[in-house]
């Protein structure tokens, strides 16, 4: 199943426009972030893109189709909405919330059925908040309830999962059972999209971006080529610094905002650079999805070598590549996103 | 207090609510000036439909007399409680009632109207429900925006139902001192005393319809309180839904005042005492509702009919248990979600 934005204008009436042809393409599997300074109009552009609001020119689409065409109850089917938990009030318990996600079967005079109740509760322990059921939503803390919202959201069974600052306000640890839980059903097949406050989260998490600036400019495309030091001083007016930090496995880049800027200088060009790429895996089939993976990057690779390790159960993979810089850091993020994949380049 | 899986109502407590309601109906058709055993009552009953022979002046008492009162005061006990219920899951706030939304104050005025021009009872009704819908209207639209919060909302309907209030004043004013002004004036007060099965024949209808409309729509109150986005995007229809509720519980809080009065406070008090008891999901507090409003407005029918010789106006005795309860409420209130 396929969402699309194209040229989706929007702006209230006698107010400067908000959003300015914005683009977007989200397919099956895809984890895309929504990123820029408050007041960019992020939470417009999701509520544009899922129809509550209208776009003044452009258009959402679902396999083509615009989406304020298709009839509530079938769109609701395919998409879900998890709002911001800040915003929620409620007294109900979180079965009796999650339960609520499965409306969108249930017809206008009918009650749900025994099905749609087990339904809500495997989810439940599915997200591992089973302990919850009987829980008041008004009582819980931030994390409790995000993965509450969470679960109504998954009880409709959408393809396409769309989220408004999942992880604000979350601690830590929180802040990573959301994430791990949103790449997890990525992973599985489900087209997420998420508004969020930190670049991090998006360098880590996502594979597309779209980044939204004030004034209504809006840049998409992988994560690897929107998230960078120029476009989120662009956006952001904020001096950054995208490094890197290493651990055993693999090494992980992180955005570090630095002081204050203005707009950003020329941007750099894209280098060419030689690096090897050493993969440690787990089993046989991420070793075929790394095989398909590097067949991408064919053009740029100038030697290789792979090498099962029966014994200890894990396959090694070496590639050397002359290939831009950019490319080099989209290989080895797209990598990274296997779970139990060690990745690491290192450069001439 | 057991409660069956995600919200609903447990088999026994359906059972419980369903025959509580007849227990105290029977009861009621008891007690009065004059006092029945209930074996005699129930030989009443049968004779109905067997057709045997009973005292003359008792069957006219219970037939003519109690029974239709006793099934107004379910109807209107029912009616008010599950309007309250609508109300506030259409406002998403516990306070919001027919009397506190100026619903109630809108409709006395239409229905105050409709008896200065010398309607029919089906003229009050429709009257009543008119001024009902723009009552409401007028609340939602004041409190409309970002501040339609728990305060703006209850002080938005206070507003209104002092603008109908006054409009009623301006209806006794202009009403024939020596007819039409007691009338009103008792009217208002509400009693239940006026019920025959020849006005229940109109009222009831539109009543249990309502309540029938809502009790098939107790999953979809679930929905409605919920942010507008959100609510939509649980696949429901907000708008046809937010509507629908309006018509139906204003049109049962119309219907009751065109047949009693003000019978105020019921449509806070049972849904709340349903909410303390059965949790917060509607697909239980709506079937509770109808079975507790029913037996509270019985019983306190049955108390303002004979706790002295002279009969105290229902509206009377219900403030008397509302307005304490309300104010215990409002200090609960904070943090008080539906």
């Amino acid at each position: 199943m396929r969402l699309e934005i194209r040229d989706g204008c929007f702006g209230y009436r006698g107010g400067s426009p908000i959003l300015d042809k914005v683009c977007l393409q989200a397919d099956s599997g895809d984890l895309i972030a929504v990123l820029g300074p408050n007041g960019a109009g992020k939470t417009t552009m999701l509520r544009c893109m899922l129809g509550f609001l209208k776009w003044t020119s452009g258009d959402s689409l679902l396999d083509g189709k615009s989406i304020r065409s298709i009839p509530a109850r079938e769109l609701w089917r395919c998409v879900s909405y998890v709002p911001q938990a800040r915003n929620f009030a409620s007294a109900s318990t979180a079965e009796q919330a999650v339960l609520l996600g499965r409306n969108a079967h249930i017809g206008l005079f009918s009650q749900p059925k025994p099905s749609d109740i087990d339904y809500a509760d495997s989810l439940l322990y599915k997200l591992s908040i089973g302990h919850l059921a009987q829980k008041s939503c008004a009582e819980m803390s931030g994390g409790e309830l995000q993965m509450v919202l969470i679960a109504r959201a998954l009880a409709a069974e959408p393809k396409i999962l769309v989220l408004d600052e999942p992880e604000s306000n979350l601690d830590f640890r929180n802040q990573l059972i959301v994430l791990e839980t949103m790449t997890e059903l990525a992973r599985q097949g489900m087209t997420v999209i998420f508004n969020t406050h930190y670049p991090d989260h998006a360098l880590r998490r996502s594979n597309k971006a779209l980044l939204l600036h004030k004034g209504g400019q809006a840049l998409f495309g992988e994560t690897h080529s929107i998230v960078t030091e120029a476009h989120i001083q662009d956006a952001f007016h904020v001096r950054t610094v995208i490094g890197e930090i290493e651990t055993d496995e693999r090494i992980y880049r992180s955005i570090l905002p630095l002081e204050l800027a203005g707009e950003a200088s020329e941007i750099a060009p894209d280098t060419h650079r030689i690096a090897t790429v050493s993969v440690i895996l787990r089993n046989d089939a991420q070793a075929m999805q790394v095989n398909d993976i590097l067949h991408e990057y064919s053009r740029y690779l100038v030697g290789r070598m792979g090498l099962p390790y029966r014994k200890a159960g894990v396959h090694i993979i070496n590639v050397t590549l002359d290939a831009p810089q950019s490319d080099i850091i989209a290989l080895t993020e797209t990598l990274g996103r296997i779970p139990d994949c060690s990745v690491k380049a290192t450069y001439a | 207090m057991k409660r069956s899986r995600a919200g609903a109502l447990h088999p026994a407590w359906m059972i419980a609510l369903l025959i509580l309601p007849i227990l105290l109906g029977l009861a009621a058709l008891c007690i009065g000036r004059i006092s029945y055993p209930l074996p005699e009552i129930l030989k009443v009953l049968a004779a109905k439909c067997t057709g045997g022979a009973v005292d003359k002046q008792m069957n006219i008492v219970i037939w003519s007399i109690r029974m239709p009162r006793i099934l107004l005061a379910m109807l209107v006990g029912a009616g008010l409680s599950v309007a309250g219920c609508a109300f506030q899951s259409l406002f998403s706030n516990p306070l919001a009632t027919p009397d506190t939304l100026g619903v109630a104050s809108g409709t006395s005025f239409g229905a105050a109207l409709a008896l200065l021009l010398g309607c029919n009872l089906l003229g009050v009704q429709g009257i009543a429900f008119a001024f009902g819908i723009l009552a409401v209207t007028l609340t939602w639209l004041s409190a409309a925006g970002k501040g339609r919060g728990l305060s703006s909302v209850v002080l938005a309907g206070i507003m209104i139902g002092s603008l109908f209030s006054s409009l009623v004043s301006l209806v006794k004013f202009t009403a024939d001192t020596e007819t039409q002004l007691p009338a009103i004036t008792y009217w208002l007060m509400g009693s239940l005393s006026g019920a025959g099965f020849a006005s229940l024949k109109w009222g009831a209808p539109c009543i249990a319809a309502g309540i029938l409309v809502l009790f098939l729509l107790r999953w979809q109150l679930n929905v409605l309180p919920l942010g507008e986005d959100e609510a939509k995007s649980l696949g429901s229809n907000i708008r046809l839904l937010r509507i629908v509720t309006v018509i139906c519980a204003t049109a049962v809080t119309a219907s009751s005042v065109a047949m009693c009065g003000q019978v105020g406070w019921v449509g806070l008090l049972i849904p709340h005492i349903c909410r303390m008891a059965f949790g917060n999901d509607h697909r239980a507090i709506i079937p509770a509702s109808v079975s507790l409003g029913a037996a509270f407005l019985v019983v306190v029918d049955t108390l303002a009919r004979s706790i002295s010789a002279a009969e105290i106006p229902i509206s009377v005795l219900t403030a008397i248990i509302g307005a304490p309860f309300f104010i215990i409420l409002m200090r609960r209130s904070r943090g008080w979600r539906l």
